[in-house]
């Protein structure tokens, strides 16, 4: 056998081809009773169905939760999840909340300190010592 | 010291939870596996019910028994009914998150969710869509392969091939799409969820009866399998073609996901066209990051080499130290060059004079098969509308026999 094939998989691009959003549902909770979901119920019946209109990849999922304070859980494919408590705050604020849940990736949050992160290989290429013009001493 | 009195509570903490489910409420939506499921059928008018007049009431107490039998009635399909797709937020949301084409029916997307294992009634499973998917993986990811890398090996092209459309990767997409896994298959799963029968923890993975081939001696069992008779008897990995998987013993998850990936594509081929089948393939499949160079496993480098200059009629090639430091060190660092003539086919660096040399012959091997011409076009492109008359694309005598 002179020459053999390994075999791998491929590695995602997400958003070199097609994009994958990475939020793939939203949980809202909310009281009926208690005053700190005040704001959340005005968004549920007033914001939450453009939101939904716009973000038609995310499923939504709306339940009561009394006796506690109102919250929204974003669940992201790499299976993690992300709660945010949004006790007392207006619907616009709530919406913000929201689309911030819509747009994480649900990894941990990190440093970036890089500002290109790539798979392949740099182009320059990595400086050898064996190599160029080399200087008398 | 108080004593904790435990007869208060270690009813529940001793003893299993007691179901909440009671016969009636059995009755009405019938037994449930899966309880993140919606019940089907469910209305808004149960809940008034109560208030209603005695007229109304008798009605939508018929309208509840109704119901209830539907749902009875769904609970003995093995999959979940064409209706219950419409309700699912789940397969809505899958069908938005892959930028499906809205000509894509919505049942359809959940018929390609129901694996054979689940379901074995051929109109209802995914088994027919997933066979045409594959053949259109197969296809795009060959042309495509061949006609960027026209020198490429056919190991190589097989490794390549099981990279692009192998079922690891496949299962791989299906889990980046947010395919959540159903626990177990049934008439009242939310349709969104991949269906399939799981196989029992520790059976044996049933790798499916080799299909007979029309390779001639195959009762001989150790003797050489060419590469290149591989193209005609066997798949495109160069693995034996499989047969009919044994149904009873249930899949991994692995093949299920894959063969959902599959049946995508083929789903797509047949309602959206052609042209979306091939879009949708560039989108989600060839832009996956591979690197071809990563694939090659050379045994005898300089040997290869030797015999491809000897076929292409160049000069045979010759192995120089172009420069080298700490020969007599415990580090030394040796960089050779391999030439044909005045022609520097490769360069390496290693440790010693040999490992040198054998890190050349590859890099000037890699040079030779990793040729890609500036622009491509596949066989494919000729079934657009306007396609240029077909200009023949340059493909090479592939790797040296040795």
């Amino acid at each position: 056998m002179p020459l053999r094939g390994i075999r791998t998989s491929t590695a995602a691009r997400n958003g070199a081809g097609a994009f994958i959003l990475q939020c793939k549902r939203l949980d809202f909770h909310y009281c009926n009773w208690a005053g700190s979901s005040k704001g959340m119920v005005a968004f549920l019946e007033k914001n939450l169905p453009a939101f939904a209109r716009e973000n038609p990849q995310i499923e939504i999922r709306v339940s009561p939760r009394p006796q506690k304070h109102p919250l929204i859980k974003g669940l992201y494919i790499n299976g993690r999840e992300k709660p945010v408590c949004v006790r007392n705050l207006d619907p616009s604020e709530i919406l913000k909340k929201a689309n911030l849940l819509k747009e994480a990736s649900g990894e941990k949050l990190k440093r970036v300190k890089k500002p290109v992160t790539s798979l392949n290989e740099s182009v320059r290429g990595i400086w050898s010592p064996y190599h160029g013009d080399l200087r008398g001493v | 010291m108080k004593r904790l009195q435990l007869q208060r509570w270690s009813s529940s903490v001793l003893s299993p939870r007691a179901r909440t489910v009671n016969r009636l409420h059995q009755h009405i939506y019938g037994q449930r596996c899966q309880s993140t499921a919606p019940p089907v059928q469910a209305r808004d008018d149960q809940t008034t019910a109560i208030f209603a007049e005695p007229e109304v009431l008798d009605e939508q107490l018929a309208q509840i028994v109704k119901d209830s039998h539907t749902r009875r009635s769904q609970l003995q399909y093995p999959s979940p009914p064409v209706e219950a797709a419409r309700q699912s937020a789940k397969l809505a949301a899958l069908h938005a998150r892959l930028y499906l084409p809205s000509r894509l029916p919505i049942e359809t997307l959940a018929r390609t969710l129901v694996d054979a294992s689940a379901d074995p009634n051929p109109n209802f499973n995914n088994a027919s869509l997933a066979t045409l998917g594959h053949d259109l993986l197969s296809y795009y990811a060959t042309e495509h392969l061949i006609c960027t890398y026209p020198r490429l090996p056919l190991t190589v092209i097989f490794a390549a091939m099981y990279a692009y459309a192998g079922p690891k990767t496949l299962a791989a997409m299906a889990r980046e799409w947010g395919v959540d896994l159903a626990a177990l298959p049934g008439g009242e799963v939310d349709p969104g969820l991949l269906q399939f029968q799981r196989l029992e923890p520790g059976a044996e993975v049933p790798s499916g009866t080799t299909h007979p081939t029309a390779r001639p001696y195959e009762s001989q069992k150790n003797w050489r399998k060419t590469v290149t008779s591989k193209i005609f008897y066997d798949d495109e990995f160069g693995d034996p073609l499989k047969g009919l998987k044994p149904s009873a013993a249930g899949v991994t998850t692995e093949q299920a996901s894959a063969e959902f990936v599959r049946a995508v594509m083929g789903a797509i081929y047949l309602h959206a066209g052609r042209a979306a089948a091939k879009r949708f393939f560039e989108q989600h499949f060839l832009s996956r990051h591979l690197n071809i160079s990563e694939l090659f496993n050379f045994q005898a480098p300089a040997r290869d080499l030797t015999r491809l200059c000897a076929r292409e009629s160049f000069e045979r090639p010759v192995a120089k130290v172009i420069s080298e430091t700490g020969r007599k060190s415990r580090h030394p660092v040796f960089v050779v060059g391999i030439f044909s003539g005045q022609d520097k086919l490769g360069e390496g660096a290693g440790a010693s004079l040999m490992e040198g040399r054998e890190r050349a012959a590859v890099a000037a091997l890699k040079g030779w098969y990793l040729y890609s011409p500036l622009s491509v076009r596949v066989p494919s492109a000729m079934e657009e509308p306007s396609a240029l008359p077909w200009k023949p694309v340059h493909v090479d005598l592939g790797e040296v026999i040795v």
